[in-house]
């Protein structure tokens, strides 16, 4: 996963989500398209695909998707 | 017959997440829901996964302004820690299942307030089941380190007073007839192995399965108290807790536990709903025996011997287990019907033969078309039907031509048949009764009862023949378990669809005024036991029926008319001025509509503009007869019953011409 337009299209595809690149650098909690309960199903979903584990604390403390992105793949 | 090729290779099972994940981009999935149970046949974990996520944010009330008739269910969810990750499971399984649930989440962690307070938001929600997350930090939270086993023990068993507390608290405050479901907890290897001992550690496997099997032992289905057991989910492979989550997010369980316990749940909800599915609908060759019976002959199916013929064996014998608790089994098999009928009459070393099937569809049309034949023959709908087959093109076949009828994948591996059969608990139910482990006899003889029937030239002499006997007298506290079952299951001849559970019966029957009866017929072929049941009340000098519910099993035999005229008679001898009840559509007794009209009632009132309710009244001036071919013998109370049998009268309510 080499771009957080990446991992939004993850989300979009297994999440049911409908989040644009341009939601990227929003705050979480004001996305509308996002649910709390995903965030734990995204957590595996990226580990999947990285095929190794996330600091799962710093992922939960993230406050954009940029951050989750950023956090997971250790940039 | 068995297409090998087909059964050993990749099953062919429809695919069915991008219409699902179309109809979600086109925003069609209200629109849609009827569609659902058919694309998530066959969905695999993560297809459910995604089902459940996009179906769990939509409005049930937008579903039901395109289907009002869509089942619902409230749910209330509740537990010790973070719980909301069970919703999108939960919603997923149980669309599977048609049923759209109204889900309340309650705060985390917060369920001793939420089930303790008759004013939480948990009850105003009204729930029909609550469920009450128990994750594996279950007791633990309440252990300080260091501990002894004994420690455990002792904050086990106040958990367990505790859950007790808040389910008699849940029976209270919740709706009549609602259910709390609590879980088994599983023991984690990381508590365990913190003794060194290996007799401390034993002392705390054994003390707590003690909590679990009290827990356990605390259920009581049918009076609103239900508990899974997560033992065979986790023994069946699947890890328990997430310790990351569980750490940082106070997320215990794992997605894994959470799917697997929702898929309990929705089975458990759908047998509260009386949803359980009927009769069982096999095939022969590479499904019940090794072996092609048009090639090999009669002789050549195996189901002992080989190894290939033993792994056949044993799933006849978790067939048979089934049957021995009320599963109507049947055959629908590609092969001519001499060669079936001989093939299961020459292998008495087979767990199942020919008396364990209650009819045998043995053709070459479709085996669509076989379900359908059996469904009618045994005057069951074609939706209480499971099917299981190991050819992929015939469950398709039957997915596409049997709306609604469940069907079990099976493969070219016999020793894995069990588990494919029961990985979906379509015959569970809260409580078995005896009428259940009587049912696959009963069936056999309407089966006998038919075929008698096609060979009698004239219906009326048949029906004159059967020399069929009508007891109807207050429900018996045995019989209140079958009567709450006859309401949740019966639709066709049930006549505002109201659904009851035994303890809603039981406190119905206890009422003042109460008139609970239990319809029981039986004929020259055999006793039908508890065939129907009447829920009504006498207030004011009327009688008020709330509801009349007859097993499909008996109608055409002129039941229904010697129930509706001898409670007429029976209230008019009462002394009564009329007798009240109300027709309720459903999505199956639309037949019933004209039933109170053709008895001599008039309508009183109605359409009610939210049930559609139609109100009617007979004033028992004009009253019809009871058949001539039914002895019926109807008494309204039990102080009747008694003055009847010191009489030694032998009917209330003898056929008459008026």
């Amino acid at each position: 996963m080499r771009t957080v337009e990446e991992l939004i299209e993850l989300a979009n595809t297994h999440l049911g989500t409908a989040l644009a690149p341009a939601d990227a650098a929003a705050e979480l909690t004001e996305l509308a398209e996002w649910d709390s309960v995903h965030l734990l199903r995204l957590i595996a979903l990226l580990e999947q695909e990285l095929g190794r584990p996330v600091p799962v604390d710093a992922v939960l403390q993230a406050r954009s998707l940029r951050d989750i992105w950023a956090v997971a793949v250790g940039a | 017959m068995r297409d090998r090729d087909l059964a050993q290779g990749r099953p062919l099972d429809r695919e069915p997440a991008p219409s699902l994940r179309t109809l979600h981009a086109r925003g069609r999935l209200a629109a849609a829901y009827p569609a659902v149970p058919e694309l998530l046949a066959g969905a695999d974990a993560d297809e459910l996964d995604f089902a459940g996520r996009v179906l769990a944010p939509l409005d049930p009330e937008e579903v039901l302004r395109h289907h009002p008739d869509t089942p619902t269910v409230r749910i209330a969810v509740t537990g010790r820690a973070t719980v909301g990750d069970v919703v999108p499971a939960l919603t997923g399984q149980l669309a599977r299942h048609g049923i759209l649930p109204r889900t309340l989440v309650c705060g985390t962690g917060a369920y001793l307030g939420d089930l303790a307070d008759p004013r939480s938001p948990l009850y105003a929600h009204a729930p029909d089941v609550t469920l009450c997350v128990l994750d594996p930090l279950t007791v633990w939270d309440k252990v300080a380190a260091p501990w002894q086993p004994i420690e455990v023990s002792v904050a086990a068993e106040r958990q367990r007073k505790v859950l007790g507390e808040l389910a008699q608290a849940h029976a209270a405050h919740a709706p009549p007839g609602a259910t709390l479901v609590l879980n088994t907890v599983p023991l984690l290897r990381r508590f365990t192995h913190q003794l060194t001992s290996l007799a401390q550690r034993a002392e705390l496997g054994g003390l707590w399965r003690q909590f679990n099997a009290d827990l356990l032992y605390m259920a009581r289905p049918s009076a609103g108290l239900a508990v899974l057991d997560l033992e065979p989910v986790t023994s069946a492979g699947v890890r328990a807790d997430e310790p990351r989550l569980g750490a940082y997010a106070d997320a215990h369980c794992t997605a894994e536990l959470l799917a697997g316990y929702a898929r309990e749940a929705a089975h458990l909800i759908r047998g509260l709903r009386g949803a359980a599915k009927k009769c069982l609908v096999l095939d022969l060759d590479g499904t019940l025996w090794d072996g092609v019976l048009a090639e090999d002959g009669p002789e050549g199916v195996t189901a002992s011997g080989s190894l290939r013929g033993a792994a056949f064996g044993a799933f006849q014998r978790t067939v048979k287990q089934l049957a021995s608790q009320g599963v109507l089994l049947a055959v629908c098999s590609k092969n001519d019907p001499e060669a079936v009928t001989r093939a299961l009459a020459q292998h008495p070393e087979f767990p199942l033969g020919a008396a364990d099937f209650v009819t045998v569809v043995a053709d070459w049309g479709s085996k669509a078309e076989g379900v359908h034949t059996i469904a009618e023959r045994l005057g069951i709908a074609p939706e209480a039907v499971v099917f299981a087959d190991d050819t992929a093109f015939e469950r398709e076949s039957v997915r596409a031509g049997v709306p609604g009828a469940a069907v079990v994948p099976l493969d070219g591996e016999p020793a894995l048949h069990p588990e494919r059969l029961l990985a979906d608990g379509w015959f569970d139910t809260p409580t078995l009764t005896d009428e259940d482990r009587l049912r696959p006899a009963r069936y056999a003889r309407r089966a006998a009862r038919e075929r008698s029937e096609a060979g009698s030239s004239d219906y009326r002499a048949f029906l004159a023949g059967l020399a069929l006997r009508v007891d109807v007298s207050p429900a018996e506290d045995h019989e209140l378990a079958r009567l709450a079952q006859l309401s949740l299951r019966t639709n066709r001849f049930n006549l505002t669809g109201e659904r009851l559970s035994t303890e809603q019966v039981r406190q119905r029957a206890a009422a003042p005024g109460a008139v609970v009866l239990a319809v029981r017929a039986a004929d020259r072929f055999g006793d039908d036991g508890v065939v129907g049941a009447v829920f009504a009340r006498t207030e004011a000098g009327r009688l008020w029926v709330d509801n009349l519910v007859l097993s499909c099993r008996v109608l055409g035999r002129g039941i229904e008319e010697a129930v509706i005229n001898g409670l007429l008679r029976a209230a008019r001898s009462a002394g009564l001025t009329a007798v009240h009840a109300g027709w309720r559509p459903t999505r199956a007794n639309a037949a019933l509509r004209t039933l109170c009209p053709g008895h001599g009632f008039t309508t009183v009132g109605g359409p009610d503009p939210g049930t559609a309710e139609l109100r009617f009244r007979h004033p028992l001036r004009q009253l019809q007869p009871v058949p001539g071919h039914v002895r019926l013998e109807l008494r309204l109370t039990r102080e009747q019953e008694k003055r009847a049998r010191e009489e030694g009268e032998v009917t209330a309510c003898a056929p008459s011409k008026n």
